[in-house]
């Protein structure tokens, strides 16, 4: 197998006396999109700002493409931070022409790619309004471009979709689709379950500093008890060995199989049982759901 | 791709000032003002002049009594006067309206005053009796000495040139002060005009969030010595900015202005006192950027950023209050405190550069210790924004920062 593009090994991080990230390792292979998911505070920005060489690692080895990350390889880099923002009293183009620039584009390059995306996203007649006239997702649009502009072979985003509105989402989605599809390899931090299952090949699961998850989509789904029954029935659900009930409103109902239960066993037990059932289907457990299982007791007790 | 970003970040940096209206109504501000300034000399002087001339020879009717015995009959009559026998009665004609003007000339001119009385012309026209009596009593001592170059001796209209020793050799004096001066006026305008941009241009990456952008995309050094070099070609166009009216006024308008004629070919260039004073203003350049942006990186706001800058002006204005002892006791214990203190290094060792009391082992000294701190200011600088940026809404505690090794 290829070297993965992103090595991270036994990354510890510590700030004072506490320890963010405690043991983490995983690998990010070329071309794939991998989506990197946890609470907040789980340590997931600071995991990237230490691979990127932004924050010195307390231990272990995160490497990209084998070495550890310097400026100088920015130019193959596409970087979208959770605290962003850009020049705010400079015009759109002088922006997005200096990070080009910066990024290794000709001048003539940088603004002629520039004026293609603002075009794309609806905001050519803004090429020479400064930044803080625009909207937050105006601006947010910007930060994408400058983001991408360079072609990235690695593209991190760190809560792309935050600030955007569900149109805008879209739009965010189709280019990271795009980059996917030219090749860039894209590390995606989010909490919209719903793109990590459309758009990821292989996540992790960050939870209290060490990797609560780590697969394909798939996999992570499988070792959170593989798969959800929905029911369309009628008739009393009757208590069993078999499984749990998620959820019943006496016309439809979710069922957790235990382990080792068969699905064919659980639906003669219902029709033995006496329930009506009209349909009868297996699920994988979404990611959602699974966020809330491993999520859901730190919010109780953050609550508490 | 380093020399590359630099020269990128140095064109930014540099347009983004320099093609602001607000850069251009600032810097035009003082050179206005002193326009403004010039053209209200310039009319004031013309009408003054006019107004003296007119004065002085401003005809009208009056009597005088001389008790000096200098003013003639002749002279007298020049100017439109007749000699009056009786002081009182001179006085009581002039309260009448029958003469506009009486003047009694005392029997010392130097010593005592002339008493003018005369017809109220108003404040301004008043003003012709005292211009019409002081130009009787200088045509009359002029008559007296009989020769227009004694006349213009007295007066003290004479040139002189100085030629000084030290040591057998000639000496410049005040012609080769001037020129190694001229330094520390560029050092002063440059602090004092940039100082504040100096301060705060790193916190507009912390203030905008773009510090992540920035160091996962170029080495901190690049942008901070792309800061600093932009910096200085500002300081460079605000200072062609306010320097332009003054050589156009001194051109072009010198006489009107009353400004002395400067005569340039006199200055003397002491090239080691020239260098010297290069190298001083550059390190001292240096040193003072580095502790700003350094200061800039740490705290997390213009506002926090203010409260440093004082102080640091301060640090260059230290040394004038003792520019007295710098001139006579160069080897005084508080000058020589001054001369090697980093901080009011630059502008004593600029001084005493100028004024000839810094050996040549005392510039060397001074300045591997101006450059050495101010590399080490950069360095601090380039580090404390690489860890200080970061915490976009907090102080950076310095010494973690500094804690980190192999940051930079």
């Amino acid at each position: 197998m290829a070297e993965p593009l992103v090595h991270i090994t036994n990354f510890r991080m510590d700030f004072g006396d506490k320890t963010v990230v405690r043991d983490l390792s995983f690998d990010v292979h070329a071309g794939e999109t991998f989506g990197f998911l946890g609470s907040n505070g789980s340590g997931k920005t600071t995991t990237l700002r230490a691979l990127l060489g932004i924050y010195q690692p307390t231990g272990g080895v995160l490497h990209i493409d084998g070495k550890v990350f310097e400026p100088r390889d920015g130019a193959r880099l596409g970087y979208l931070p959770e605290e962003r923002g850009l020049y705010k009293k400079e015009s759109v183009l002088d922006v997005m022409e200096y990070f080009g620039r910066l990024k290794g584009l000709s001048r003539t390059g940088a603004v002629s790619w520039s004026r293609a995306y603002l075009d794309r996203v609806g905001l050519a007649d803004k090429a020479a309004t400064r930044l803080d006239k625009l909207s937050g997702g105006q601006q947010q649009k910007i930060q994408l471009g400058v983001t991408i502009m360079n072609e990235p072979e690695l593209l991190i985003l760190d809560e792309p979709t935050q600030g955007f509105d569900p149109v805008n989402r879209r739009l965010l989605m189709d280019i990271i689709d795009e980059q996917k599809l030219a090749g860039s390899t894209v590390i995606m931090v989010t909490h919209q379950m719903d793109e990590v299952e459309r758009l990821c090949d292989r996540v992790i699961l960050l939870k209290d500093g060490v990797a609560a998850a780590y697969g394909t989509v798939e996999d992570v789904q499988d070792s959170f008890g593989a798969t959800t029954i929905r029911l369309s029935c009628t008739g009393t659900l009757p208590a069993s060995e078999l499984y749990d009930v998620v959820s019943a409103d006496g016309r439809s109902a979710d069922l957790a199989p235990r382990p080792g239960a068969d699905a064919a066993e659980i639906l003669r037990e219902l029709v033995s049982g006496g329930v009506d059932v009209s349909s009868f289907t297996t699920e994988r457990t979404s990611l959602e759901e699974i966020f809330i299982r491993v999520y859901g007791d730190q919010h109780e007790l953050a609550e508490a | 791709m380093s020399q590359h970003n630099l020269r990128t970040v140095v064109a930014f940096e540099f347009l983004r000032v320099v093609t602001k209206r607000r850069f251009w109504v600032a810097s035009l501000a003082v050179p206005l003002a002193v326009a403004l300034l010039f053209t209200v000399v310039l009319l004031s002087n013309q009408s003054t002049d006019q107004t003296s001339q007119a004065q002085k020879n401003a005809q009208f009717s009056f009597t005088y009594t001389d008790a000096s015995g200098l003013v003639t009959d002749a002279v007298a009559a020049e100017f439109g006067g007749t000699k009056a026998s009786d002081g009182p009665q001179a006085i009581a004609d002039v309260k009448a309206g029958t003469v506009q003007a009486y003047f009694a000339f005392p029997a010392n001119p130097a010593t005592e005053p002339v008493h003018v009385y005369g017809v109220d012309s108003g404040v301004f026209g008043n003003g012709k009796y005292s211009a019409v009596a002081r130009q009787i009593l200088v045509t009359a001592a002029q008559q007296k000495i009989g020769s227009p170059e004694l006349s213009a001796v007295a007066q003290g209209n004479v040139s002189m040139t100085e030629e000084m020793y030290k040591a057998g050799q000639l000496t410049s004096g005040l012609n080769g002060v001037i020129p190694p001066l001229l330094f520390l006026l560029i050092f002063y305008v440059s602090i004092i005009l940039l100082g504040n941009q100096m301060l705060n241009s790193t916190l507009e990456e912390k203030e905008n969030r773009v510090t992540e952008m920035i160091l996962t995309t170029m080495n901190p050094t690049t942008l901070i010595v792309g800061k600093v070099v932009s910096l200085f070609l500002v300081g460079l166009v605000q200072m062609a900015t306010f320097a332009v009216p003054v050589v156009v006024g001194y051109l072009f308008f010198r006489q009107n202005l009353n400004l002395p004629n400067l005569d340039l070919s006199h200055l003397s260039l002491d090239p080691q006192a020239m260098i010297v004073g290069f190298l001083l203003l550059v390190g001292g350049f240096i040193l003072f950027t580095g502790t700003l942006v350094a200061i800039g990186a740490v705290v997390p706001t213009v506002k926090e950023a203010g409260a440093f800058f004082g102080p640091m002006m301060i640090m260059i204005f230290i040394p004038f209050y003792v520019v007295s002892l710098i001139v006579s006791d160069p080897h005084a214990v508080i000058v020589q405190v001054m001369t090697y203190f980093p901080y009011t290094a630059p502008v004593t060792a600029m001084l005493r550069n100028g004024l000839g009391s810094l050996s040549l082992l005392e510039s060397c000294i001074v300045l591997v210790e101006v450059f050495g701190l101010g590399y080490v200011a950069l360095r601090v600088a380039v580090r404390l924004f690489r860890y200080g940026s970061i915490s976009y809404s907090s102080k950076l505690s310095v010494r973690a920062a500094l804690r980190r090794e192999g940051a930079v």
